[in-house]
């Protein structure tokens, strides 16, 4: 009984972590601002589901595997946000860094 | 009908919002929103996994954890260099 209640709340919070990052993304202006909705979608709502596969099934190949690829999400997320973020502002300025303006130049060559 | 079927539906719904960025938006936002996408899926495929109680099909979920990262970095490239 305590172990079914377990399982539904975790996977109750994963439902509401995804579904309120994924509104997050809707809202949002910008890429700047909708990758920010990534990381509970990557890190918190993987972890939760983990947990309740865990709970349910215990130590077994099926939380293994799920622990794999929530691994794999984890440990993907932060790389792939930042070469998002990377890649939308090499888009918008030219270059990443943040010392290169719009207009390409450089601070030590504004007067 | 399991707790995990159910869950895997309302992964499916909240990817809803995702996807209508994915459809309506600008490259970039789309991309972030794609990788949202794939994210939720991995978990629905989980969830499935679990819920019909198929341990073979967990390895979908393993294979597309890896292919999201090599599939998004190959996406922002893209966007980066030449899109």
């Amino acid at each position: 009984m305590i172990r079914e209640v377990t399982v539904d709340v975790l996977l109750g919070l994963a439902v509401a972590v995804a579904a309120a990052s994924s509104a997050g993304v809707l809202a949002m202006r910008d890429a700047y601002q909708r990758v920010h909705y990534l990381t509970p979608l990557s890190i918190v709502a993987p972890v939760l589901v983990g947990l309740a596969v865990l709970v349910q099934a215990g130590y077994s190949t099926r939380s293994a595997q799920t622990w794999l690829a929530v691994g794999f999400l984890v440990i993907a997320s932060p790389f792939l946000s930042h070469a998002t973020i990377r890649a939308a502002r090499i888009r918008a300025d030219g270059d990443w860094r943040t010392t290169i303006g719009h207009d390409g130049a450089k601070p030590e060559d504004k007067p | 009908m399991s707790a995990f079927v159910l869950a895997a539906i309302g992964m499916l719904l909240a990817a809803i919002p995702c996807l209508i960025v994915v459809w309506r938006g600008q490259p970039m936002d789309a991309v972030v929103a794609y990788e949202a996408v794939g994210s939720i899926t991995v978990l629905v495929l989980i969830l499935l996994a679990e819920g019909f109680r198929r341990s073979g099909e967990f390895e979908l979920a393993v294979l597309l954890a890896v292919l999201i990262l090599g599939s998004g970095l190959v996406f922002v490239r893209f966007l980066e260099r030449w899109l």
